[in-house]
């Protein structure tokens, strides 16, 4: 190891805290999609790490699996968003509210 | 002979209910009346010739495990032994003659087809019971023989009270059969059985309470079925029904079926003399009680129907003193006398026109003899005149009674005596009232057809009556106890009396038979008005039992059940439900505004979720 | 020196994202992801996941925002009046952000010419790579394939467009 598994750990939090609040900050679904993509990458990050303390190639493999995922997740999500932005010509958050109780 | 021949005996009553059930309304009337008497009288020929299968032991014959589970399991199964056969015999007869009546009967009547169907069905039923080596099976019967009486008194169902009757015979023997039902589960508790023969072994182990319980129990189920009381209510207005059935159900078969329960089950009940004196003192307290009543009704088939239920009574006392020879005896005689009497009830019903006031009745004997004769002999056979089956049967009865070491049983033999006096009193005052005396209708106004077969059936029935006491005649005159020798050591105790002792009690019964006569001769030779006092008021309800019963257990009960219905159902559990309903609506209404559509809430919801759950982690870990 | 390169490519790989998270034109913060996705692959190879590394550039990087891009645009998103400031300060954090990934890259390349061991730690060739992926996760290779596949037909119907409604609107 190059470096302390902590610093790795300490550098994905905050990579997957910043998209958590881009998540929440943001009110543009493009955007809230993009903060879901760092929170990804943030955890693929801990598993390179973790596979690089315990030198097994496992943890890469869910790397690889953890891509695959987000292509699929990327493409249905982003057709929800020209499907959601044909129907209300926009892609504020709270304009999508029908299912306020 | 194949065992599995007694079958047939059900089969035949149970096939033609089932053409006259499915068919009956597509085949001509002959045709339905023919399958509906075939039926029975195969059956009664069926019984006839495997009568030898009767001898000894008997005869078991299982059809198949009808169901089984775990330890326990019920066959169909039958036997026909020195208790059943004549019963059976005696049913089908008694019942082939009805149906012929009844076929006369029941002519202008256009819903023949479901009369006759259930007439089947009964006769199958009771044979059912009569037959059963299983109580499981007996129970069947029992019950089946309580729908299809319930289905024939309501037969008339247009007229609300004939329903209600119906409705009222179904449901006070319900409450006898849970007496019965009772009885059956414990005592399956008991022996792991249901099968009599096995019962009536294993009932020698148990203890005495338990036998005293288990024998009320049974008492109770059979004075559901045989009017006893304090389930006698039901009876008086179960002449509702067209009187065939009368004569067939109330008055022949069915509501002798306590007295045969109680028979067949007389090892058990008999090991405990505490339940006997309580079946006697029964008997002997409904036996009065009816005698009175009958003594005061105005309506014809009342009167027999009280004076059925008075000499259900009797064989009740027979069992309770420990008799089961003179109970069947006494069974047998007044199946064949009381069916006698109620069908010669119905001709003059239908001869008046239907008539059925007593008091509005009278001179019938001089429009037709033949049915005086015989409504005759059925009545001195009832009053019991000496020499006729009435009077050997319940003689007999009142002997044994006499004749027993314990105590209780000479009070009951005054008692009985007491009874035939007045059994002797209704009887005449009857015959003086319907036949005698002055014709109080026009002449030829209401003169009604009186279809030939109605006539002829009671010729049999009056002979069977008048020689009936042939077939369990006492040594006293000449005879040897016939029945007696038959039923073997299923007969319990007989009279040891000296012969002078005997005669003693003979020409006592002789004039207590000829005071009742001599009563009703000097009351009721001149046609009376009826009695309005209090006292004939009193009388013709029945001792009021309906008011006593409406009062001591309807109306609480309605009281109770509007209490539940308004109190427990709508206050208590419609409103604990609608409660909870308003505050599962009332928090809805409150949580729908956690809801709000809206996306961020629920991520940020979703973070203060991973917030804590780390918290509690941290905490874990550093705690 | 792998270790001071890990740190200067974590920061820059921090403060992409933080640009890319405060961003309002959605074009600008998917170009900062890039960026901060490129950071991220360089440290999976400083991690010993070379493979790893070069399917970031090529999935995340390449395909992943591409795809972005093309909807954004497709959508017109991207605000369209232009925005205030000199040009250069606009685009000076991105310039600064590649020229530090470009330069650790190349600074790797100079440690390492042959790029054979990587540096001095745990190193997954691809041999065991394919090998474990094929073998022990052949299952999981089969459920993703399909997952994809299921994501393929979802989004083609998501995003078709209904015909009926054409003709009503």
């Amino acid at each position: 190891m190059i470096v302390p598994m902590s610093h790795i750990l300490a550098i994905s939090a905050t990579m997957f805290l910043m998209g958590f609040a881009c998540v929440l900050a943001q009110r543009n679904l493009i955007m809230v999609l993009i903060g879901v993509e760092i929170m990804l990458n943030a955890v693929g990050l801990t598993l390179v790490g973790a596979s690089a303390l315990w030198e097994q190639v496992d943890g890469q493999i869910f790397v690889i699996f953890l891509m695959a995922m987000t292509s699929a997740e990327v493409s249905i999500s982003l057709a929800l968003v020209v499907y959601l932005n044909r129907r209300k010509h926009t892609l504020e958050a709270d304009a999508f509210s029908e299912m306020k109780g | 002979m194949n065992p599995l021949l007694l079958f047939l005996i059900l089969l035949f009553p149970l096939a033609a209910a089932v053409v006259n059930a499915l068919l009956g309304t597509r085949l001509p009337r002959g045709a339905v009346v023919a399958t509906a008497v075939g039926g029975v009288a195969l059956s009664a020929l069926a019984s006839f010739l495997l009568w030898p299968l009767a001898a000894g032991e008997g005869t078991r014959a299982t059809l198949y495990t009808w169901m089984a589970s775990g330890d326990f399991s019920a066959a169909v199964e039958i036997v026909y032994d020195r208790i059943s056969a004549p019963m059976a015999l005696m049913v089908t007869f008694v019942a082939t003659l009805i149906h012929l009546y009844a076929a006369g009967y029941m002519e202008e009547e256009k819903d023949y087809a479901r009369f006759f169907a259930l007439l089947n069905l009964f006769v199958f039923a009771m044979l059912v019971i009569v037959l059963s080596d299983n109580l499981l099976l007996l129970f069947l019967g029992w019950e089946g023989v309580g729908f299809c009486s319930y289905g024939l008194i309501g037969f008339w169902y247009f007229e609300e009270r004939n329903a209600d009757a119906g409705r009222k015979a179904f449901l006070v023997t319900r409450v006898g059969d849970v007496f019965l039902g009772v009885a059956l589960l414990w005592l399956f508790a008991l022996t792991g059985t249901l099968s009599i023969s096995q019962i009536n072994e294993a009932a020698a182990g148990f203890a005495p309470g338990t036998l005293f319980l288990l024998s009320l129990l049974l008492l109770g189920g059979a004075c559901g079925k045989s009017a006893q009381l304090p389930f006698m209510t039901w009876l008086p207005d179960a002449m509702a029904g067209p009187t065939p059935v009368s004569a067939l159900i109330h008055a022949a078969t069915m509501v002798t079926a306590g007295v045969y329960l109680l028979c067949r089950l007389f090892p058990l009940v008999s090991l405990s003399p505490e339940a006997m004196a309580v079946i006697a003192l029964v008997g002997v307290a409904t036996a009065l009680y009816a005698a009175t009543c009958a003594a005061a009704q105005r309506e014809i088939k009342r009167v027999l129907a009280y004076s059925t239920m008075s000499q259900v009574g009797f064989m009740f006392l027979a069992v309770g003193i420990g008799s089961v020879s003179a109970a069947l005896f006494h069974l047998f005689t007044h199946a064949f006398f009381k069916a006698l009497l109620f069908m010669g009830a119905g001709c003059v019903i239908h001869m008046t026109a239907g008539e059925n006031d007593i008091y509005r009745m009278g001179g019938l004997a001089r429009r037709d003899r033949l049915l005086f004769w015989c409504f005759l002999i059925g009545a001195l056979c009832l009053a019991g005149a000496p020499l006729t089956s009435g009077f050997f049967s319940k003689d007999g009865i009142l002997v044994t009674a006499f004749a027993s070491e314990v105590p209780l049983h000479r009070f009951l033999w005054g008692a009985g005596s007491f009874i035939a006096l007045l059994t002797a009193f209704y009887t005449f005052r009857l015959l003086y009232l319907v036949f005698l005396g002055a014709e109080k209708r026009p002449v030829g106004a209401h003169r009604h057809h009186l279809p030939g077969v109605m006539r002829w059936t009671l010729v049999p029935l009056a002979a069977l009556a008048l020689l009936g006491g042939l077939f369990d005649l006492p040594p006293l005159y000449g005879g040897g106890h016939a029945l007696r020798e038959w039923l073997g050591p299923l007969a319990g105790i007989g009279p040891h009396l000296p012969h002078a002792v005997e005669w003693l009690l003979a020409g006592v019964a002789t004039s207590i038979f000829l005071l009742g006569w001599v009563f009703a001769h000097l009351r009721y030779r001149i046609a009376p008005a009826p009695g309005e006092s209090l006292g004939a008021r009193f009388l013709l309800s029945g001792w009021w039992a309906d008011r006593a019963v409406y009062t001591v257990v309807v109306r609480p009960f309605g009281s109770l059940a509007r209490f539940f219905w308004k109190v427990a159902d709508g206050r208590l559990i419609d409103g604990s439900l609608h409660t909870l309903a308003e505050g599962s609506n009332v928090l809805g209404e409150g949580l729908r505004r956690l809801t709000t559509g809206r996306l961020h809430n629920y991520l940020t919801a979703l973070g203060w979720g991973g917030v804590v759950m780390l918290a509690w982690f941290l905490a874990g870990y550093l705690l | 020196m792998a270790t001071i390169i890990f740190y200067i490519l974590a920061m820059t790989a921090l403060a992409a994202t933080g640009m890319c998270i405060t961003r309002r034109n959605p074009v600008h913060a998917v170009i900062y992801l890039v960026n901060s996705l490129f950071a991220v692959a360089l440290i999976f190879y400083l991690l010993g996941a070379p493979l790893v590394a070069a399917w970031e550039v090529i999935i995340y990087a390449g395909a992943v925002m591409v795809l972005f891009l093309f909807i954004i645009m497709m959508l017109e998103l991207a605000p369209t009046e232009q925005p205030q400031g000199a040009g250069w300060r606009r685009w000076a954090p991105v310039l600064l952000f590649s020229l530090i990934i470009l330069g650790c890259t190349v600074a790797l390349m100079a440690v390492d010419p042959d790029a054979a061991e990587g540096v001095p730690t745990y190193y997954a060739s691809p041999r065991i790579f394919g090998y474990t992926l094929f073998q022990e996760y052949a299952l999981a290779v089969q459920i993703v394939s399909f997952q994809l596949l299921y994501a393929a037909v979802g989004a083609y119907y998501v995003g078709r467009t209904p015909r009926r409604r054409q003709e009503a609107g």
